[in-house]
């Protein structure tokens, strides 16, 4: 049991990549406190999981857009070896479209509310061999029309995680998982509001080499393996765990 | 040595920070080369003062806006296109403040990701109907800190990775209208900021070797030598050029010696 003892947060974890990673976490032995923006579907998830993982599970609501609310959930935290940013929204509108709000908004969910928990936590998390584990995206190295915030934001997690790792190093490590198109409601949103659901969802998956969209626990696979003691040795590094979306494409 | 021209007689550029270090050498440049152009920095008396030294006239054009703000942008952007024009737009303007992760607080952050990052995103947005008229460029100055990361500026190298990631998505999504952007990751330059920084070091002699060892070419680099190759940028010889995120840092990234 590779976790066992070790207590891990992992935010945005009521659904979709992170509810799959804390789930990984807690079959191998981990605690596991999730994260949610409302407490009633954080304390869903919760007593869903605490089914199968008595008294390993608990659940705390914060709106990640809000930084004292942030800061007020990181205080609620008391021993930590590893922290998983993983809670994000993607907001998609041409250049000309995008509010001022929406840009803000982005920003603040998926880039700002990790540097507040990263900074808030380390303390706790220099008590033991902590490990941060940043979840970044394909789109962090490619540009995709019709989100320059989300695609500035992922690109900047990454810049977040190379900089706390050089600066954490070499007692903390931390490392930013890159996924590539993944099966989660985040998509089916964005693919809903498309006009042709179909073609949409191709449209995801030719970005990828392997001609398809992860599963939400292939990521979650990747998230696990580096918060492990099996990547010791791993920090600051990107791990692109996209189907090959980066590597290359075919004409 | 074989010198570079270029003639940009003309065209309209708007150029943030250009008060002073890289800013003020690029604008010197573009009006050197013929170009009318706004001279953003945050106060008029930087304006006007940047204007001055580059021998006023009824080509340089006072731009003076706080980018830290929402409406800042808009407003540089607006004074810098009372004609009606604009070709070029260089998102220059900066901070950088180093300090330790636990020392940096909402309003360091917050300076940061406005100025680099925010701002570079609402000048495009507010220049963009011109900007397709024109078929113009931006270049948005990033970083060899857009590339990589060094310790105690966490709020700025996050900042430039995400300006080197929303320029990749500014270009594919303006690919079509026949607008270019790009990125520059330059290193350390001798500017006024870094003899600033220097001085307040205590040892300005060994704050200078310590960045020259740090660059494989062993030197830092002058405004004028990147101003220069902003210019090489923003011609026709960078036409299939964009969303490019251009390392010209003496070889910083690179690897080390």
């Amino acid at each position: 049991m590779e976790f066992a003892g070790k207590a891990i947060l992992v935010t945005g974890s009521t659904r979709g990549i992170g509810a799959a990673a804390a789930e990984l976490f807690l079959e191998r032995g981990g605690s596991v406190v999730l994260h949610g923006r409302h407490q009633a579907t954080v304390d869903a998830a919760a007593a869903r999981l605490s089914t199968r993982h008595p008294g390993r599970v608990r659940g705390l609501a914060a709106d990640l857009a809000d930084r004292a609310q942030c800061r007020s959930f990181a205080k609620k935290v008391s021993a930590l070896d590893i922290l998983v940013n993983c809670g994000g929204i993607f907001r998609e509108a041409p250049i000309s479209e995008t509010s001022l709000a929406m840009w803000d908004e982005t920003i603040a969910v998926n880039l700002t509310a990790s540097w507040v928990l990263s900074r808030e936590l380390l303390p706790v998390l220099r008590q033991r061999t902590g490990t941060i584990v940043n979840v970044g995206s394909d789109a962090a190295m490619l540009g995709y029309a019709g989100c320059v915030a989300y695609c500035a934001s992922k690109g900047a997690i990454v810049g977040l995680t190379r900089a706390l790792a050089t600066e954490a190093a070499p007692h903390i490590r931390v490392l930013c998982v890159c996924p590539g198109p993944t099966e989660t409601d985040m998509m089916q949103e964005s693919v809903a509001a498309t006009p042709d659901e179909a073609q949409a969802r191709k449209q995801w998956a030719s970005y990828t080499l392997l001609g398809r969209v992860a599963a939400p626990r292939e990521i979650g696979e990747a998230i696990v393996l580096a918060a492990s003691p099996r990547a010791t040795f791993m920090t600051g590094s990107i791990i692109m765990a996209d189907g090959g979306a980066t590597a290359g494409r075919r004409v | 040595m074989a010198k570079l021209t270029f003639d940009y007689e003309g065209c309209v550029a708007l150029v943030t920070g250009a008060g002073r270090g890289l800013g003020f050498a690029i604008a010197n440049a573009l009006h050197e080369a013929g170009a009318i152009v706004a001279i953003n920095d945050r106060t008029p008396d930087a304006c006007t003062a940047a204007i001055a030294r580059l021998g006023g006239g009824s080509r340089l054009i006072a731009a003076p806006a706080d980018l830290s703000t929402a409406d800042g942008p808009g407003q540089a952007v607006a004074q810098a296109t009372g004609r009606g024009r604009l070709d070029f737009l260089v998102n220059n303007a900066a901070v950088n403040v180093e300090r330790p992760i636990e020392a940096t607080d909402d309003a360091h952050w917050d300076m940061h990701l406005h100025v680099i990052l925010r701002a570079s995103f609402l000048t495009v947005q507010a220049a963009l109907p011109l900007l397709k008229a024109s078929r113009g460029c931006v270049v948005n100055v990033a970083s060899e800190l857009g590339l990589h990361a060094i310790a105690n500026n966490v709020a700025y190298v996050s900042a430039k990775h995400g300006l080197v990631a929303m320029t990749k998505a500014m270009a594919v999504e303006l690919a079509r209208d026949g607008v270019r952007a790009n990125a520059l990751c330059p290193g350390t330059m001798d500017t006024e900021l870094m003899r600033d920084c220097a001085a307040d070091s205590g040892d300005p002699d060994a704050y200078y070797a310590a960045f020259n060892r740090y660059h494989p070419v062993g030197r830092l680099a002058s405004p004028d030598e990147i101003a220069a190759f902003v210019l090489c940028l923003l011609s026709p010889a960078a036409d299939f050029m964009t969303g490019s995120a251009i390392a010209i840092d003496g070889g910083s990234t690179a690897g080390r010696l």
